[in-house]
């Protein structure tokens, strides 16, 4: 690797420097990612009348859990956590499953109608009838709307993902092919057998795209579901708190009081949407450095073929 | 055999759907419905829903509106997902144009419905369209002899109640008076016993609410709310104008320009939601907002709850000076009694039973469940002496109290449902809060005192009398959609233009900035004269045919 | 595939209907696998273009039930004179731009940076941690990044110690730091995801090079600016092309949560202006004659950046 020739190389004063240099850099970077995230998770536990005050920074100022327990007190929570949980998995799932599948059928050179489909689904890639006409097939055409499955049969192919499946399937050797059919295995056998298990590291890049952006997805639930309490997801549950609780300048003066005096809660809108962004944020943090060595692979594969 | 047992098959279902078809008045059913204005959740064991239950086998499912009015009625015309009772808000006409609702007349009769029937048959050439159809009965504003009007209800320059007290009760009559009050009380008490910095004056503008900031001129010229035209009632002709575009409203907007330089005015204002604003309001922090009371009632129930009642806002009829230069304005902020024409329930073309919904809405008119709806159980909430209906302090305040209401009212159907005002026949009030023993007796102690202290009964005794209602009614009424694209600019100009000239740096910039701003709304300003113009004459001469 | 099939006629003059057939037949399996999904984005991807008829009709809320009218060209007639679509459209290209150029360069930099790191441990670390954002909804960004930027957050308590401004500037209410707001989060968001393309790039770059600038007396710098940045310039080229490309798309999400009525004339752009319209007014055909617009001029703009990238002889995106 790179690493071989700069270790021949003669130390000079300038290889101290450098690297002290660019290490601080990068410490500073990872520092302004790092600290949105630390400081929603420290606002998150503090006591809601307090933080509205502001100033908070990497640590709760007055510890509090009364935001989780207002929103663990809501069965909305739950049932929006369910439904985001059930729309990934049934979604990643299908998703791989019919993507992968054509992946396929177009790596196989002999296949008659390969150059049709590869054209008709690429040209998807570039032709887009934008938002109203998908929303009019929804809405009237299908009649999907106010129901579980606008989350997941609008879903169930990408063509992208479709592009990087096949790169790696015609990498891999083709007298694994050859020698199945001669033992007399048809398509469907050879596929489902053989390619797709030797497909995993590919298949789990893209399952985690898919899965991240099919949890991270909110307006479909508000184009399609927003009438529908128990089919809210947890992002638009988010949403639906960022929008009532958005401010542009200090959010001192938010009900502060009221609530004092009333002796309510201490949760405040401001800390409960700390909350609901961390309870929807860690399925993804706690997945993601499991998940990490594959995506690098498969991020490279679709980025020269995409 | 088998014919036989075809037989028997349709004589059993034959047997089956009869009673059914019968009983059907007291099946159990779930009514979906939609409210176009946020709100909370009844408890699922609200005693008067109960009744509800018990006595017309329905119960509600109710949506409110979360986020934006109009991108949440497009979902729903785009799936034609309609609830069987559905409130559009403030986009009611919408679900008309988009064939939503129902004709309601033919429900409706003399003989069938006798309540409802009463209830419009005065009304009715106003409530109709052109095609003689009724989509929407009226939520508020029929009154049942005489209109009783204990406080302003509408549009007013509101304050603190405390701001007043602190400078020992003065009448606040023009709007340099109130912000001069305003500003020294600010100088005097920077922030509230907690620490809380006050805010002078808050200007709500999200959506159609923005009426706090566009519609105050009228009112500081001496005119009820005619939404945003002025109109000559007394020449005979009706001259219709806009006034945002002109000279004297501009004063207006420097004054709003001069405080705001002083520091009173919050620019987060322009940005606010109307979750955000409620949310400031009851927090007692804000001073003054120029709004209407309806708007606010959360916020004040808020308070009353938290018991600060010195945080509660007082209605001024406030008018421009005479140093304004527009002589001396008498204000005519209350208006005669408007039915609320085409706001509340419709019932959707969706509706199984429209006939069910529609004996609802008769028998909740009948005088026995409007005392439940608007007084609640006697004995319970209430209680009866002498003929008259009274309450004791407990139930009063009750009635203020925003979990109990929840559980103990109806109001999230009432709110959107026909309902009568005005006077009983036997002389009570409908509305438990007009009753004027309950009015003055049981309100708080500080509200006393502070009525007692100006020497008034009832916060309405800041006002003139409710003049006569023009014949056109108020034309904020008047259906603008079929210039809608128009009038959608006509108001975009003003939300995106007034906040800018009211934060101007200095007087060049104001002055700049409301030239532009005049510049850009002039062509839509005059299209909007001109279809008010020709729909007030045309009003009015349906009025007097 | 295409050489591979006249090989096989070539081969076979004689081949007939029921060669044809005979062939179909083998690769049934195949087309069970293949021809479902292809009805699907027959459905999900090209039907929704037989809409693009309304942007002829005068399609509204009025008309969706009885039946919309053709117009012409009137939807569109209306669109270009309607200032909004135009302030859309140059929103769009802004905040694509800004994004195009910061994105671009960020990720470069960060790549640059990483490829001198020795440490392994260390270099992974970073890496974590800054592709971390990308995996996060917008929705929680753009609720991060209010924390940040309101009146009285971090972002201003620094800038005001650091003496750079002196008092709190109003972040998210002036329209005037509206694109370059959504260009600092883009960054913050994507600055790792993006570097990872270089990176690898640059793994690839062949030791020898850094090998022979060292013995010819090239300092760091140099090696970077003479072996580095040639290495990833196909890399760059490409993918640069391909963005621009994707011009018309300055994204959604992010100007839709985060703007405000106060900011609209420098966050509207044109998927809010389709959804204004189109949901909001309920005026179907002005809508989609709005969506139509920017998809045709997406698509010449990726041919376009197609053919311009085949010219320079690079790889191609197809």
């Amino acid at each position: 690797m790179t690493a071989v020739p700069q270790e021949k190389r003669k130390p000079k004063r300038r290889d101290i420097v450098f690297p002290l240099v660019n290490g601080f850099i990068l410490c500073v970077l990872m520092f302004i990612t790092l600290f949105p995230v630390l400081n929603t998770v420290a606002i998150s536990f503090n006591d809601g009348i307090d933080a509205v005050r502001g100033g908070i920074g990497l640590w709760p100022r007055v510890f509090s859990a009364e935001a989780y327990r207002t929103l663990l007190s809501d069965k909305l929570t739950y049932n929006a956590f369910g439904i985001s949980v059930a729309r990934t998995v049934i979604t990643t799932l299908l998703n791989i499953f019919f993507t992968s599948m054509l992946a396929f059928a177009l790596s196989r050179k002999e296949y008659i109608l390969r150059k049709f489909i590869t054209l008709a689904v690429v040209l998807t890639m570039y032709v887009n009838a934008g938002l109203i006409p998908n929303f009019l097939l929804i809405h009237r055409t299908l009649k999907l709307s106010k129901s579980f499955w606008v989350y997941i049969i609008p879903t169930m192919f990408s063509c992208f993902n479709m592009i990087v499946i096949r790169t790696y399937i015609i990498g891999l050797p083709d007298a694994l092919v050859e020698s199945a059919r001669i033992d007399g295995a048809n398509d469907l056998r050879i596929f489902w057998q053989i390619i797709f298990p030797l497909c995993t590291p590919v298949l789990a890049t893209v399952a985690l795209f898919v899965a991240v952006g099919s949890w991270n997805q909110w307006f479909d639930t508000q184009l399609y579901n927003g009438s529908k309490k128990y089919l809210h997801t947890l992002q638009y549950l988010l949403k639906m708190k960022l929008a009532t609780s958005m401010n542009t300048t200090n959010a001192a003066n938010t009900s502060v009081d009221a609530l004092v005096n009333s002796g309510a809660t201490k949760s405040t809108p401001v800390t409960v949407r700390c909350a609901i962004t961390v309870v929807s944020a860690l399925p993804i943090l706690i997945v993601y450095p499991f998940l990490q060595r594959y995506f690098v692979t498969g991020m490279v594969l679709g980025g020269v073929k995409g | 055999m088998r014919k036989l047992l075809a037989l028997l098959l349709t004589v059993m279902m034959i047997l089956t759907m009869a009673p059914a078809a019968m009983a059907e008045a007291a099946d159990p059913i779930v009514v979906t419905v939609f409210r176009g204005d946020p709100g909370d959740q009844p408890t699922e064991d609200n005693k008067i829903y109960k009744l509800i239950e018990e006595e017309f086998g329905i119960t509600f499912e109710i949506e409110f509106l979360a986020g934006d009015l109009d991108e949440t009625l497009g979902t729903k015309f785009a799936g034609e997902d309609y609830p069987d009772l559905f409130d559009a808000g403030n986009s009611a006409e919408k679900a008309i144009q988009a064939g939503a609702l129902i004709d309601l007349l033919p429900y409706i009769s003399e003989e069938k419905t006798p309540n409802l029937w009463n209830h419009i048959k005065d009304l009715l050439p106003q409530l109709v369209n052109e095609n003689g159809e009724l989509f929407i009965i009226p939520n508020y504003g029929i009154n049942y002899n005489a209109q009783i009007q204990n406080a302003c209800n509408g549009p007013a320059f509101f304050i603190q109640k405390q701001v007043l007290a602190w400078a020992g009760y003065p009448q606040i009559k023009t709007l340099n008076e109130y912000f001069d009050l305003i500003e020294k009380y600010i100088a005097a008490n920077p922030t509230n016993a907690n620490g809380a910095a006050y805010e002078g004056f808050a200007i709500l503008c999200e959506d159609w609410r923005h009426f706090c900031l566009i519609n105050p001129v009228q009112h500081l010229m001496g005119r009820p709310n005619d939404g945003e035209v002025i109109i000559n009632v007394n020449s005979g002709n009706w001259e219709t104008e806009t006034f945002i575009d002109k000279p004297y409203a501009k004063a207006y907007y420097a004054k709003l320009n001069e405080v705001y330089n002083k520091g009173l005015i919050n620019p987060d204002t322009f940005v606010m939601t109307y979750d955000q604003y409620i949310a400031k309001l009851s927090s007692g922090t804000v001073l003054g907002m120029f709004d209407q009371t309806w708007d606010f009632g959360t916020a004040t129930a808020a308070l009353e709850t938290a018991g600060m009642y010195e945080n509660t806002y007082i209605a001024l009829p406030l008018v421009y000076d005479e140093e304004y230069g527009y002589g001396v304005i008498e204000e005519h902020y209350l208006n005669g009694a408007v039915p609320n024409k085409d706001r509340g329930f419709g019932i959707s073309v969706n509706c199984e039973y429209p006939e069910r919904m529609i004996d609802l809405f008769e028998n909740l008119l009948s005088d026995k469940w409007q005392k439940i709806l608007q007084w609640g159980i006697e004995g319970e909430d209430y209680y009866v002496e002498n003929g008259r209906m009274l309450m004791t302090e407990e139930q009063y305040k009750n009635r203020q109290d925003a979990a109990w209401k929840m559980a103990n009212t109806a109001l999230t159907i009432w709110e959107s449902a026909p309902k009568k005002q005005g006077t009983q026949d036997d002389g009570n009030a409908w509305a438990h809060s007009d009753q004027a023993e309950n009015y003055f007796n049981l309100m708080s102690d500080y509200d006393k005192e502070f009525l007692t202290a100006y020497g008034y009964k009832k916060p309405a005794d800041f006002f003139n009398a409710p003049i006569e209602l023009a014949p056109y009614g108020e034309a904020w009424q008047i259906d603008k959609s079929p210039i809608q694209d128009d009038y959608d600019k006509y108001l975009l100009i003003q939300d995106q233009w007034l906040p800018k000239v009211i934060m101007s740096a200095n007087q060049a910039e104001l002055d700049a900035n409301w030239d532009a701003f005049v510049a850009e709304i002039t062509p839509y300003a005059q299209i909007y004269t001109e279809f008010m113009q020709a729909e007030v004459l045309k009003l009015v001469e349906q009025a007097t045919k | 595939m295409m050489i591979g099939a006249s090989r096989k006629t070539a081969q076979r003059p004689l081949s007939s209907g029921k060669k044809l057939f005979r062939k179909l037949w083998a690769q049934k399996y195949l087309m069970l696998m293949s021809v479902p999904v292809l009805l699907y984005v027959m459905l999900f991807n090209y039907y929704p273009l037989w809409g693009w008829r309304y942007a002829f009709q005068n399609l509204d809320l009025s008309t969706i039930k009885k039946g919309a009218a053709w117009i012409g060209w009137g939807n569109f007639e209306w669109l270009f004179k309607e200032k909004l679509f135009w302030l859309g459209f140059r929103n769009t290209l802004a905040m694509s731009l800004i994004n195009l150029v910061f994105g671009t360069t960020s990720s470069v930099l960060l790549a640059i940076l990483l490829n001198e790191v020795n440490t392994r441990a260390f270099k992974r670390t970073v890496q974590t941690v800054t592709y971390l954002p990308h995996f996060l909804s917008m929705v929680i960004v753009v609720g991060m990044a209010q924390n940040m930027f309101v009146t009285d957050g971090p972002v201003n308590g620094i800038l005001m110690k650091l003496g750079i401004v002196d008092a709190p500037v109003w972040w998210l209410g002036e329209g005037r730091y509206f694109w370059w707001l959504v260009g600092i989060i883009n960054v913050w968001k994507e600055v790792g995801w993006n570097s990872i393309i270089y990176i690898s790039t640059m793994a690839s770059i062949d030791p020898t090079l850094y090998e022979a600038a060292s013995i010819d007396g090239a300092g760091r710098f140099q090696r970077i600016l003479n072996v580095t940045l040639p290495g990833i310039k196909s890399t760059f080229v490409v993918l640069l092309i391909m963005n621009i490309g994707h011009l018309m798309e300055a994204g959604f999400e992010i100007q839709y949560l985060l703007g405000n009525k106060q900011v609209y004339d420098f966050s509207q752009t044109l998927d809010i202006f389709v959804l204004e319209f189109g949901i909001q007014n309920n005026k179907y055909g002005r809508a989609i004659a709005a969506g139509m617009f920017k998809s045709v001029v997406g698509i010449i703009l990726l041919f376009g950046a197609n053919f311009v990238a085949k010219r320079l002889d690079e790889e191609t995106l197809l």
